[in-house]
Parts: C-alpha cells; sequence; structure tokens
C-alpha cells in the first residue's frame, strides 16, 4: 500500500512538470491500471485530451514546434491538424509576419541541408568516434576547424595582397615610388641566386626557402612598394599588406572565440564540475554513437574504470583528511621543490634554443648538406628540447602526487608553456641578432639594423619561420613511418611478455593538439614575413589529417583512461588563443619597433612599417579626416566606457538574482517534499485507527 | 497515404520535415536503411512494421547495450514490439544532431526507466550501472561499489529527497552537463 501510494505519489509529481508547453499549463495525466506484462503501474507519457486543450486556447498564440514535442508521429500529425483547422484571427502584420518566419525557416533548412552535403570529412569524423571515442574525435575536429580556417585566411591575402601585387606587377613596373632618402649601402640586396649549382642545390633551396625561391611571391622581399593612382581607382600595395596582416589576425581571433562561444557560456552556466560528477557519469557517460563490439567493450571498460576512480579517490580523500601535520608538510615541500626542479629544465632549454640560434645565424654562408643542418638547428633543437622536455616533466607531475586529473592538467600546462615560449625565444634571439640588441653596435648605426648580415631581413625571418613548419610536417612523417609502423609490427609479431605489456601506441590527445597549436603558432607568427605560409598551412594540415587517420586505424589502440577536462573543446581553444596573443606580440614589435630594410618589400623607404596609415591617412578627405578623429576623441570613447559598464553591472546583477531564486525553489522543493511524507504517515495513521476501530 | 515502400510521396516527405530535426537526406536514407529491413511480405503492407530482430542487425544499434530499451520506448505498438517508418523516424530525430536537450532528455529518461513507472528508483539505478559497464563479472562493480555509487547518486540528484529520480530531476543533471548532446546522437 505504501510503495503503491508513494509511486502515485511521485506521478503526481511529474504531472505538472512532465513536459513543459509554451503555454505552461500543466497537463493532465492518468496513471493507467497495470499492463498485462507488467508489475506495478504502467506510466503513460501521453497526454490525455491535448488536442482539446489545444483547440481551446490557442488565440494568437505562434504555432508550437510539433518536433520537439515527445510524442510519437501520429499525435503530432493530430495536433498539427487541429492547428492548421483553426483560423485564428490574425491582423494583417501578424500574417506577414508569420509567412516571413516560415519562408526563413525553409531557407534555413536548405542552408543546413547544403552545408551538411558539403561539410568536410564527415563520415571520416563520424567512423573516428564511434571507433576511438569523442576525445579522439574532438582532436580532428579542431584540425578540420584549423584547415577551414587557415584556407580562409590564405583566400584573404591571396585576394587583397597577392593578386593585386601579381596584376600591377605587369601593368605598371616601378610606377610611382617614394622618395628614397636611405643611404646606398642600405639599398644593396643581392638576391640573384648562383647561376653555377649543384644539382641538389635546388632540393635544399625548397626546403630552406633560400636561392631560387628566395626572391618569390613567397617571401616579403619580392612585395614591391606601388601605389597606383588612377583616376577612379587607386590601391595602396603597402597599406593593402598591412592591414591585410591586421584584418588577419582579427579574422582567426574571431573565428576563434565566435566557436569557443557555446561551450564557455555553458562552462560558465554549469560550473565547472566538482558536485554532481558521479549522476553525471551515470547520466550522461554513455556515447551512443559507439560502433561496433571493441568500441563498446571500450567504452564500459573506460566508464568502469572512471567509476572506480572516482570512488576510490572518495575513499582516499576521507583518509586524507586525517592526515598528520608533519606529513603535510613533507608533501607540500616536495612539491615546491619539484615544480623548481621542472621550472629549471625549461630555462635549460629555452637557453639551448638562444646559443642554438645565434650560432645558427653566425654560420648562415656555408653551403652543401652540412649548410641545411646549421640552417636547421634552432628547429632541431627546438624539437628536441619539446620531445624530451614534457616526458620529464610528466615523470615530475607523478612524484608530486596529486590526484590523476590535476596530474594530467599540470603536466600538460608545462608542456604548453615550454612549447609556445620556446618559439618567443627563437623570435627574441632573431630580433636581438637582427637589431643587434637596440643599435648599441655600430654594425646597426647607418640602417637602423644590421645591413651587412640581413639585407632583407624580413625575408630571413619569414625563411627561418618557413622552415619551422616544413621541419615540424617532416617530423610528423617521419615519427609516423620509422617509430609507430615498426612498433606495430614488432607488437603483433612478438610474443615476448615485456613487450605485449608495453604495447600498441596509444592516441594521446593532449600532445597532438598541442603540436597543432605549435604549429599554427608559427603560422601567424610568419604570416606577416611569408604571406603564402598559410596556404601552405593548409596542405599541411590536410597532409596531418590523413598521415593521423593512417596511423590511428593501423597502429593504435585507444586510451584507456580519459580525463573529461582535457578533452574539451575550450581548452583547446584557450590554448590557441594563447598562441594567438603571442604572435601578435611578435605582429605588434615588428609592425612598429623595427625599421624596415630599405632594399627590399613594400615599406623600404618608411622608419617603421605603421607610419604608412598616417601618411595614406592625409590623404583622405576631410569629412572622413574629422569623423575619424572623433571617434578616437575621448568625448566619443568615455561615454562609450560608461555605457558598456552599466550593460555589464545590469547582467551581473541579473545572473545573481537568478542564482538565488534557484536556491529558493530548490528549498521550496524540499519543503514540499517533507510535507507530502507527512501527509502520507498521517494517512496510515488514520487508516489504521479506523481498521482497527473497526 | 501516398507512399509506397520504395518511393515517398513529396507531401509526405516534406510533412516528415516539419514534424522531425531530420533534413531530407537524412529522411531518404532512413527510408532506404528501413525497407531494407522489412522482410518480402511485409513490403506490400500500408504501413509496415519491422520486427525487433531485424531493427537490431543495424550496425549502429547492434552493440549498444541500451539496444532493446530503444525499441522499446519508440514502438507504437501494443506490445512494444517492432518499429513503423514513422516510429523509426522518431527515433532517429531525437536522437538527431539539431534536436532540442528537452526532447533529448525526455527520452534518455524513458530508456533508462527500466520498470516503465516514471520514476529512477534503486533497481532501475543498478541495471543502468550495469549497462554502462558490462554485464560480465568482471566489468561488474562489486556490491558495496554499487551501493555507494547509489547513495552517491541519490544524494546528488534527489532534490525532494523521496528516494527516487523523476523526469525534472534528471532534466536539471543533464542542463548541468555540456556533453550531452553531442553523446546522445546516433546517425545513420
Amino acid at each position: 500500500m505504501n510503495s503503491q501510494l508513494r509511486r502515485q505519489g511521485s506521478a503526481t509529481a511529474v504531472q505538472g512538470t512532465g513536459y513543459t508547453s509554451d503555454q505552461g499549463s500543466p497537463r493532465l495525466r492518468r496513471v493507467t491500471s497495470s499492463r498485462s506484462d507488467q508489475n506495478g503501474p504502467q506510466f503513460n507519457w501521453r497526454p490525455a485530451s491535448a488536442a482539446q486543450e489545444d483547440a481551446g486556447q490557442e488565440a494568437a498564440v505562434p504555432p508550437k514546434d510539433l518536433r520537439a514535442l515527445p510524442m510519437p508521429m501520429a499525435l503530432k500529425r493530430a495536433i498539427s491538424q487541429v492547428q492548421q483547422m483553426q483560423v485564428p484571427v490574425l491582423s494583417s502584420f501578424q500574417s506577414w509576419k508569420r509567412s516571413k518566419a516560415k519562408s526563413l525557416s525553409r531557407a534555413r533548412k536548405s542552408i543546413g541541408g547544403f552545408l551538411h552535403y558539403i561539410t568536410l570529412w564527415r563520415r571520416s569524423l563520424n567512423k573516428i568516434g564511434g571507433n576511438f571515442g569523442d576525445g579522439v574525435q574532438s582532436y580532428f575536429l579542431f584540425l578540420r576547424f584549423l584547415v577551414v580556417l587557415n584556407f580562409l585566411s590564405s583566400m584573404l591575402i591571396i585576394g587583397f595582397v597577392l593578386i593585386p601585387s601579381i596584376v600591377f606587377r605587369s601593368v605598371a613596373s616601378d610606377s610611382v615610388t617614394m622618395t628614397d632618402n636611405g643611404t646606398a649601402e642600405c639599398r644593396q640586396y643581392d638576391h640573384k641566386p648562383d647561376p653555377l649549382v649543384r644539382y641538389y642545390s635546388y632540393f635544399l633551396d625548397l626546403l630552406s626557402g633560400t636561392g631560387f625561391m628566395e626572391y618569390t611571391y613567397l617571401f616579403y622581399g619580392y612585395y614591391r612598394n606601388t601605389m597606383v593612382a588612377e583616376s577612379d581607382f587607386s590601391y595602396n600595395i603597402p597599406l593593402a599588406y598591412l592591414f591585410t596582416a591586421v584584418f588577419y589576425f582579427a579574422f582567426c581571433l574571431i573565428c576563434i572565440t565566435a566557436r569557443a562561444g557555446t561551450a564557455v557560456r555553458v562552462a560558465v552556466a554549469t560550473g565547472g564540475g566538482a558536485t554532481g560528477s558521479y549522476s553525471r557519469i551515470v547520466f550522461t557517460g554513455w556515447d551512443f554513437g559507439c560502433l561496433g563490439d571493441t568500441a563498446t567493450k571500450l567504452k564500459q571498460k573506460n566508464l568502469h574504470y572512471q567509476l572506480q576512480v572516482d570512488l576510490e579517490e572518495e575513499r582516499i580523500k576521507n583518509e586524507a583528511a586525517s592526515l598528520t601535520l608533519r606529513r603535510k608538510v613533507l608533501l607540500y615541500s616536495s612539491r615546491i621543490f619539484l615544480s623548481l626542479v621542472a621550472f629549471g629544465l625549461i630555462i635549460a632549454a629555452f637557453f639551448g634554443i638562444y646559443q642554438a640560434t645565434t650560432f645558427s645565424q653566425s654560420k648562415v654562408k656555408e653551403t652543401g648538406v652540412l649548410g641545411l643542418f646549421y640552417e636547421y638547428l634552432p628547429s632541431i633543437v627546438i624539437t628536441v628540447g619539446n620531445f624530451v622536455v614534457p616526458v620529464l616533466c610528466d615523470q615530475i607531475a607523478l612524484l608530486e602526487r596529486y590526484n590523476p586529473s590535476i596530474t594530467v592538467i599540470v603536466a600538460l600546462l608545462r608542456s604548453v608553456f615550454l612549447r609556445m615560449v620556446s618559439l618567443g625565444v627563437l623570435l627574441f634571439t632573431l630580433w636581438s641578432q637582427i637589431t643587434c640588441f637596440e643599435g648599441v653596435s655600430e654594425e646597426c648605426a647607418l640602417c637602423h639594423y644590421n645591413h651587412k648580415s640581413y639585407p632583407c631581413w624580413e625575408t630571413r625571418v619569414g625563411q627561418e619561420m618557413y622552415k619551422l613548419t616544413l621541419f615540424d610536417l617532416l617530423i610528423t612523417l617521419a615519427m609516423l613511418v620509422l617509430v609507430e609502423f615498426p612498433r606495430r609490427m614488432v607488437v603483433d609479431n612478438s610474443s615476448n611478455k615485456l613487450i605485449q605489456f608495453v604495447g600498441r601506441q596509444e592516441f594521446l590527445v593532449p600532445v597532438n593538439v598541442l603540436g597543432l597549436v605549435y604549429g599554427q603558432t608559427v603560422v601567424w607568427t610568419g604570416a606577416l614575413f611569408c604571406p603564402l605560409l598559410p596556404l601552405i598551412n593548409t596542405l599541411k594540415f590536410v597532409i596531418v589529417f590523413y598521415a593521423k587517420k593512417i596511423t590511428l586505424f593501423s597502429n593504435c589502440r585507444p586510451a584507456a583512461k580519459t580525463f573529461r577536462s582535457t578533452k574539451s573543446k575550450v581548452f583547446f581553444l584557450l590554448v590557441l588563443l594563447f598562441g594567438w596573443s603571442l604572435a601578435l606580440v611578435a605582429l605588434i614589435y615588428s609592425i612598429a619597433e623595427i625599421h624596415p630594410s630599405m632594399s627590399c618589400g613594400p615599406f623600404r623607404s618608411l622608419t617603421s612599417m605603421w607610419t604608412i596609415v598616417p601618411d595614406s591617412f592625409y590623404s583622405l578627405s576631410l569629412t572622413t579626416q574629422g569623423f575619424l578623429y572623433f571617434i578616437g576623441s575621448q568625448r566619443f570613447s568615455i561615454p562609450l566606457f560608461l555605457f558598456f559598464s552599466v550593460v555589464m553591472c545590469y547582467f551581473i546583477a541579473l545572473a545573481s538574482v537568478y542564482g538565488k531564486s534557484v536556491d529558493l525553489l530548490k528549498t521550496q522543493l524540499k519543503l514540499e517534499a517533507r510535507d507530502k511524507q507527512f501527509l502520507v504517515k498521517q494517512i496510515e495513521e488514520l487508516s489504521r485507527t479506523l481498521g482497527v476501530a473497526r | 497515404m501516398g507512399a509506397t515502400a520504395s518511393h515517398l510521396g513529396k507531401d509526405l516527405l516534406s510533412e516528415y520535415q516539419e514534424l522531425t530535426f531530420l533534413t531530407k537526406q537524412e529522411i531518404l536514407l532512413a527510408h532506404k536503411r528501413f525497407t531494407e529491413l522489412l522482410s518480402r511480405e511485409d513490403k506490400n503492407l500500408p504501413e509496415p512494421r519491422a520486427p525487433t530482430e531485424a531493427i537490431l542487425t543495424l550496425p549502429e544499434l547492434k552493440s549498444n547495450p541500451f539496444r532493446e530499451r530503444i525499441v522499446r520506448v519508440f514502438s507504437t505498438s501494443e506490445s512494444r514490439d517492432g518499429l513503423t517508418f514513422e516510429d523509426f523516424l522518431d527515433l532517429l530525430s531525437a536522437f538527431s544532431d539539431s534536436a532540442t536537450l528537452e526532447i533529448k532528455s525526455h527520452y534518455a529518461f524513458r530508456i533508462f526507466d527500466f520498470d516503465d513507472d516514471g520514476t529512477l528508483d534503486e533497481n532501475d539505478l543498478e541495471k543502468l550501472v550495469n549497462c554502462l559497464t558490462g554485464e560480465t563479472d568482471d566489468t561488474r562493480l562489486t556490491p558495496d561499489e554499487m551501493k555507494q555509487l547509489i547513495s552517491n547518486i541519490l544524494e546528488e540528484s534527489d532534490i525532494d529527497k523521496d528516494g527516487t529520480v523523476n523526469l525534472s530531476e534528471f532534466q536539471h543533471v543533464i542542463s548541468r552537463s555540456p556533453d550531452f548532446v553531442s553523446s546522445f546522437k546516433i546517425v545513420l
């Protein structure tokens, strides 16, 4: 009797909240008597007399979205027929609005169908997700996003910089160039390749961007500072070059934040994931896209492991709360010491990169294979550092004895820091060589940069970034062929216990994502000096996609242990933004501070790249100048700032009010449930006393 | 109805587009896969119903531990056995890319409600956890771990403290999980 009453009670509690309609009125439900093949009452999910209630309350409400009703198709069809039969009294404006809304939704549906058709690699990604889980799939989704981003930005650069340069080079060569007031010595630039070369030097030049590749559209040095000014058409190539570079950065920022927007909003709203993790794992843990028996068993093992780890961590936490003071002090001091050790390793790597770069720049006149080795020395040192130091950091993080999820994040953050800042060290070394440490040496006194070693320094920086990109690709392919395939052969064909224990390669998502972010940061840094680098990067990432897909399906086994935090979209995009901001610093410094080369490039006669903007500004009409002055002045920006502060305060207040009302409603629910249990007990007592009395 | 077993009429197709979250290509693909599941006699019936065993041979459902529950929930027949084409479309619509969180969480709740009583009590939760971790002996949780887990789940999600998780409490948990919409997906 009790359980029946309780079940009916909870059924009535669901009545009001089972599914919410637009009008918000609760639907009546019947709890039917038990079916022939079930024990206990069968819950009836269908709303009784839904159609009649609809008819009664329709009035001038817009038609419900029928797709979102959790009812079988026949009922949905009945409701839609009822809706169509009613002719609500609408004004002409409302009917116009409704027809516009309908055509808009139809247009959106056809666009959605078209996008669905042309989505790149859709079936491959589904197959990867089904067989290896959504952690690995998120890596490939990220890679696809980067391919599309690079492709669109290379179209931008080609459209605004490359094609006008080609057109105006052939149309009007050496047209209106600005007066050069530099000294003749600074303007010397010998870019003609040596005519008598060995046959293999073409291949070496392709790999390092020197020789026949140096004076081409690939690098900054080939572009002229032509400013075409005809009667009704003018095109200022230096200004276009600068604005395209700035807009390229802004475009990438907008794409990244738009993609991160939804995920960040959800993350802020759900407030992280500390509480409610057990119910979340159990209710949302299963991936319905899993295909095949192996993937399903793997997912089950994964969930089993996750649940066990969480239950174990809870038990350990209950024990660790009772840790003695002495052991706590020991633990914290060991953690600080190990953090210092990791930091010291990273600093040592930076020092190595600095030395390698200075050495490489001093040996730039060498030719042949040894010269190629010296050219690639910074890339080699960076790659070796990026392999060795994260492995050591992983071991150190294990010793620090955090709980498993924090260990992974700590090790990952150290790797991110290492990779990004090692690139920064390389750039810093290059810049200090070019400007001889802010021009103190006499080599830089004449032209404000070291014109003897770097007649066209922007091309040299572009070549360095080009080499880094190519080397990254070559290393990826070499790892595939020389490490992963042999490892699979060895594991499959030997029955040695130790080898079977080590097993096949595991596809580590965080490490691979870091590789992608590093490659993209290199491209952002180098795009100003090597305009075709985004296009090269698009091709590189497409090759990487297919290479990683091949190695995934042939050589790898899926990870048995995955952590939710490291496969989140937000984490990848945050790391990408970190790389972007590093590249932005490099861009700002190059544009504003360093003197452009006087012998090559579109900015050859200016003191800094930015000065083209004020120079062109004064050629605009006076009203435009006045308008732009007003936008930049305090009279406009301070009221704008105040307005945005007010809007932000409003939203913060709104959010806190919503939080308070959620807590209030939760307490109310608890009180009501207690009331219900009290009443049930009363009923029991009454029926007992009545039964006893009879 | 305007539909033969091999071809969908145009107005029926647009009606399905109105009533489900599927695009035109997805509906046509679903029709093709569904007619492959029918036996030859069934193809000539006006509203053919594919038997449960045939549906469970679909590669997307074959190894899913919840496959029988899914077919039961979406079936509109008296004995909850077998799906018509419209039931199949309802299934794909709820599991599609563009379905809303509300409809997905509603159907997820019904799938997890093993005894069909409208709430998730301890038996439902135990069966759910066993489906998630696998039914073999070495992948099950120990009884102690299971008890600890179920009491943790009820403590976290049972707001009104009646010992069961009802639909709104379930939807409250789901709304705090950003991965749910992308994992509750079946694409043909």
